[in-house]
C-alpha cells in the first residue's frame, strides 16, 4: 500500500491514543488499530505480544506508584518507595495508560505491516536518497540476522553445544557480526554490479491511487477531524480525585465515531484488489 | 570487436599471497555461450568480477593488464558505469536482493541506469515474463524460494538489457529440476536474444554440450579454451571430474567415445541396462522415525513419516526444494520435536548445517574442533588427542591455528563437519554439504563420509545432487511434500526415477559411475564379440 493512505489512518489513531483522555475513545482507538493490524499482511503475533506486554506492565505497576484517588479498594503492607494502597482511580488510570500504550504500539505496527516498504523508501529518497537506501537495506538485514542467529544456535546444538547460558550466549555476537559484515559486503557488491552509484538515478512512476486507498485517505482525514475535536476538549475526562462518568454523551459519541470510521478503514484494507 | 577481452591480466586481492588471475588472456565474441570450468579457487569468480570492474574497484588489490568490456576499459570506468555493458548474477541469490517487492527488485537496476521512468515498469514486467516469473510479480522477495529468487535475480539483470550476461554458479542452490530449467533458460536467452553469456558452473551435465566454447581455468590462468568435444578430449586426460558424469562413465569404462549429453550417450549405446538392485550394508538402525509429523512455521513439513538411518551406511535424503528434507534431518538429529509420532535414537546424533559459517564460533580452527569436547568436560589429554585426530582426518592440521573465518569455503565445510564428528555421534546428518563444491572436492567428501560410515556412523545426507548421491550413498530416502516416497531404498533407484535420477543412471541404467563403467565394458565386449 502507498505510504499516504497507510499513514493517514494509522497516524490519526496514534494521535488519538496519545492525546485522548476519555477511556472509551482510548479503547476505540486501540480496537481500530488492532483490527487494522489484523487486516494487514502477517505476521501479527509479535506486534500484538509486544503491545500487550508493554501495556500490561504499565497497568500492573501504576496502582503501586500512584498516590491519588479517593476510592480505596485494597491496602497492603507498607513497603519502601511503593504505595501500598490501591484505589479505583489508580486502577482506571493504569488501564487507560495501558490502552494508550497498546493503541500507540498497534497503530505504528499496523502502518509497518500495511505500507509498501519500497514505496516508502522511494518517498524518503526524494528528500534523503542515501539515508533511504541505508534504512531500507538495514531493515532487510534484520530478518537475515535473526535467521543467522537461529542457524548458529541450531548448528551449535547439532554438535552438543547449548548456547543458553549467559557466557555461551555472548559467543553469538562475534559470529553474527562476522556474518553480517560478509552479507553487507555481498549486498553492496551486488548493488554496484547493478549500476548503483554510477550516476543520477530515476524512479519508476508511482502507480495511481486505487479506490481502497482513496477510502483510507478519506478515513484518515475523518479520524484527523476527530483528533481535532479531542484536542479542542470535546470529550474531557479526569481520573483523580474521583473518576468522571465514562458514559458521557460526548465521550460515547466520539468513541462510536472512531469505531465507525476505523471500521471503514479496516473494510478498505480487507477489500480485495 | 570482442564482447569481453582480457589482455594479459594479473590480479591479487588485498593481502592475497598469490595472484587470483595470473597473466590471463581471453576474448569472448559477441553472441557466444562460454562455459567456464575449473576447481574451486582457480579464479572463475574473480574473472567474472573483473569483467564488471568489481575487481579492483570494489575489492581493491592490484590489477595489471587490461579488461575491455563493451569497448570500455575497466580501469577507467567504475562498475556503476560498466553495468550498462554487462550484468552479473551472483552465486547466492538471497545476498543480492535489494528491494522488498519483486517488481521493485527488477526495477532497481533500471532506476540505477537512469532509465526513462515511463519505461521502467514495462521493462521489469517483460524481464519477469522472459524468465517465466510473472506469477511472482506481487510477491515479496523475502517469501521466494531459492529457485524463485534466482529467477528474479536473472530477470533483474536481463531487464537492464546489457549485451553481456555473466553468471557465477547460478544453480548451486537449486534442486535438479529447477537447475535444469534455469540452465535451459540461460541457453534460450543466449540463442534467441543473442546475449553473450559467460557461465561458471560445477554442474556441467546440462550445459557442457550446449556451450559454444569451454574455457578451463587453473591457478588464475586459462589452461584450455576450445569447443566442447575438444575440451572433453583434453579433460579426459587431465581432469575428468570436470566433465559431465555421463562422459566420466565412458572414460572410466575405457571406451573411446566421449558423449557430452545423455542423448548422445543413449544414441551411442542404443540400449540401457536392466534395472539391478544393489543392496546396501545391512546395519542396525541408529535413528528411526515412526509416523512422525513435524511443523516448520505454520506448515506441516513432515506428514506421517517413517524413515530409518542405518548404522555403517550413508543414506541420501532427496527431494525438491521445500519437500521437507531439512525438517527430516532436524527431527532425526533431535533438534526439532515432532508434533506427533516417535523418534527412536540409539546414541547421540550430530547435525551439520547447510551454512558452514553457522558452525564457526571460536578464534582458531583447533579451538573450534575442541569446543564441544570442552563443554562436555572431556579430560584435557583425551581432548587434545581427539582434536589432533580429527584435524588430521579432515586435512585441517596445517590451518589449526588460523581463524575459521579466514578459511576457504571447502575448508570451512570440512571444519564444520569435524566440529561435529569430534563428539563421535552415532548418527551424523549433513544438510546440503556439496553446495558450491567442485567435482574433486565432492570426491574427497564422499571418501570422508565413507570413512565415517566404515567406523559405524549412520550418515544421513540431505542433498539435491543426484550424481553425488549416486557416487557417495548406499541407500536413498526420497521425500515429496512432507511424505516419504521410498525409505532407505537401494541406491539403484537413482537410475530408475524421473526426478531423483543421476545423469549416468539416465543414460545407462546404472546409478554410479563405476557401475555404469563396468556395464559399458561388458556391452563393448559383447559388441566386439558379436
Amino acid at each position: 500500500m502507498k505510504p499516504l493512505p497507510a499513514a493517514l489512518p494509522c497516524g490519526a489513531l496514534l494521535l488519538l491514543a496519545v492525546t485522548a483522555d476519555h477511556p472509551l475513545i482510548l479503547a476505540a482507538a486501540a480496537l481500530c488499530s488492532l483490527l487494522l493490524l489484523l487486516a494487514a499482511p502477517p505476521p501479527h503475533a509479535p506486534y500484538i505480544w509486544f503491545a500487550v506486554l508493554a501495556g500490561g506492565l504499565v497497568a500492573a505497576i501504576n496502582p503501586f506508584v500512584g498516590v491519588q484517588g479517593l476510592t480505596p479498594l485494597w491496602r497492603g503492607p507498607d513497603l519502601p518507595l511503593l504505595d501500598s494502597e490501591v484505589t479505583a482511580e489508580e486502577l482506571a488510570f493504569g488501564a487507560a495508560a495501558a490502552l494508550r500504550i497498546i493503541g500507540s504500539a498497534l497503530a505504528v505496527s499496523a502502518f509497518v505491516r500495511l505500507v509498501d516498504g519500497d514505496m516508502l523508501a522511494r518517498g524518503i529518497a526524494r528528500v534523503a536518497p542515501r539515508s533511504a537506501m541505508i534504512g531500507s537495506l538495514g531493515a532487510r538485514l534484520l530478518p537475515t540476522l535473526e535467521r543467522d542467529a537461529a542457524g548458529i544456535v541450531l548448528a551449535a546444538r547439532g554438535r552438543g553445544v547449548e548456547l543458553r547460558r549467559r557466557r555461551t550466549a555472548t559467543e553469538l555476537v562475534a559470529p553474527l557480526v562476522s556474518l553480517s559484515l560478509e552479507r553487507s559486503l555481498a549486498l553492496a557488491e551486488a548493488m554496484e554490479a547493478r549500476g548503483y552509484g554510477g550516476g543520477p538515478r530515476t524512479a519508476r512512476p508511482a502507480r495511481r491511487t486505487d479506490t481502497r486507498e482513496r477510502v483510507l485517505i478519506g478515513a484518515g482525514v475523518a479520524l484527523a477531524g476527530l483528533v481535532a475535536a479531542v484536542l479542542a476538549g470535546a470529550a474531557p475526562y479526569t481520573y483523580y480525585d474521583l473518576l468522571d462518568d465514562p458514559l458521557s454523551s460526548a465521550g460515547v459519541a466520539l468513541a462510536m465515531a472512531v469505531v465507525a470510521v476505523g471500521g471503514l478503514a479496516v473494510g478498505a484494507v480487507r477489500w480485495p484488489r | 570487436m570482442a564482447a569481453l577481452s582480457f589482455q594479459d591480466v594479473s590480479y591479487s586481492y588485498p593481502g592475497g599471497a598469490r595472484a587470483a588471475l595470473d597473466r590471463l588472456t581471453l576474448d569472448v565474441e559477441p553472441g557466444e555461450l562460454v562455459l567456464l570450468l575449473g576447481e574451486s579457487g582457480c579464479g572463475k569468480s574473480t574473472l567474472l568480477r573483473a569483467a564488471l570492474g568489481l575487481v579492483p574497484h570494489f575489492h581493491g588489490g592490484r590489477l595489471a593488464g587490461r579488461v575491455i568490456v563493451g569497448g570500455l576499459d575497466t580501469r577507467e570506468h567504475r562498475p556503476g558505469e560498466l553495468a550498462r555493458a554487462a550484468g552479473l548474477v551472483f552465486q547466492d541469490p538471497e545476498a543480492q536482493l535489494v528491494a522488498e517487492g519483486v517488481v521493485s527488485e527488477v526495477a532497481f537496476g533500471l532506476e540505477s541506469l537512469a532509465t526513462e521512468p515511463g519505461r521502467i515498469e514495462a521493462r521489469a514486467e517483460e524481464a519477469l515474463m522472459a524468465v517465466g516469473a510473472t506469477g511472482l510479480a506481487d510477491r515479496s522477495t523475502g517469501s521466494l524460494s531459492g529457485g524463485e529468487q534466482q529467477r528474479v535475480a536473472i530477470a533483474s539483470v536481463l531487464a537492464m538489457g546489457q549485451p553481456l550476461l555473466l553468471l557465477d554458479e547460478p544453480t548451486s542452490q537449486l534442486d535438479p529440476v529447477a537447475a535444469e530449467e534455469l540452465l535451459a533458460l540461460v541457453t534460450r536467452i543466449n540463442r534467441d536474444r543473442g546475449v553473450t553469456t559467460v557461465l561458471a558452473e560445477h554442474r556441467t551435465g546440462r550445459l557442457f554440450g550446449e556451450a559454444d566454447r569451454v574455457v578451463v581455468m587453473d591457478a588464475g590462468r586459462v589452461s584450455f579454451s576450445g569447443t566442447p568435444p575438444e575440451a572433453a578430449r583434453r579433460l579426459a586426460l587431465d581432469a575428468p571430474w570436470l566433465l559431465p558424469p555421463v562422459t566420466q562413465a565412458f572414460i572410466a569404462s575405457g571406451r573411446p567415445e566421449l558423449p557430452l549429453t545423455v542423448r548422445e550417450a543413449k544414441r551411442l549405446l542404443g540400449t540401457r541396462a536392466e534395472s539391478q538392485a544393489v543392496a546396501g550394508p545391512a546395519g542396525d538402525a541408529a535413528v528411526r522415525l515412526e509416523r512422525v509429523w513435524a511443523r516448520r512455521g505454520q506448515v506441516d513439513a513432515l506428514r506421517d513419516v517413517t524413515a530409518t538411518l542405518a548404522a555403517g551406511a550413508i543414506t541420501a535424503v532427496m527431494g525438491e526444494n521445500g519437500a521437507g528434507k531439512t525438517t527430516l534431518a532436524l527431527v532425526a538429529a533431535g533438534l526439532l520435536e515432532p508434533r506427533k509420532g516417535r523418534v527412536h535414537t540409539y546414541g547421540r546424533s550430530g547435525y551439520v548445517s547447510q551454512n558452514p559459517a553457522h558452525h564457526l564460533l571460536r578464534e582458531t580452527v583447533a579451538e573450534e574442533v575442541a569446543h564441544a569436547l570442552e563443554l562436555a568436560r572431556t579430560p584435557a589429554a583425551e581432548r587434545r588427542r581427539r582434536v589432533s585426530d580429527e584435524l588430521e582426518r579432515f586435512g585441517l592440521a596445517s590451518v589449526a591455528g588460523r581463524h575459521p573465518h579466514d578459511l576457504s569455503s571447502g575448508e570451512r565445510q570440512r571444519l564444520a563437519i569435524a566440529s561435529v564428528t569430534v563428539g563421535r555421534p552415532a548418527a551424523l546428518l549433513l544438510d546440503e554439504p556439496t553446495r558450491g563444491m567442485d567435482g574433486l572436492r565432492k570426491l574427497a567428501l564422499a571418501d570422508l563420509l565413507r570413512s565415517l560410515a566404515a567406523d559405524g556412523t549412520a550418515v544421513g545426507l540431505v542433498t539435491h545432487d543426484a550424481d553425488f548421491a549416486a557416487e557417495a550413498c548406499d541407500l536413498v530416502t526420497t521425500i515429496a511434500r512432507g511424505r516419504v516416497l521410498a525409505d532407505a531404498a537401494p541406491r539403484s533407484v537413482l537410475s530408475e526415477g524421473a526426478f531423483f535420477v543421476s545423469q549416468v543412471g539416465l543414460a545407462t541404467g546404472r546409478a554410479r559411475t563405476s557401475e555404469a563403467a563396468a556395464w559399458l565394458r561388458i556391452t563393448a565386449g559383447e559388441r566386439l564379440h558379436a
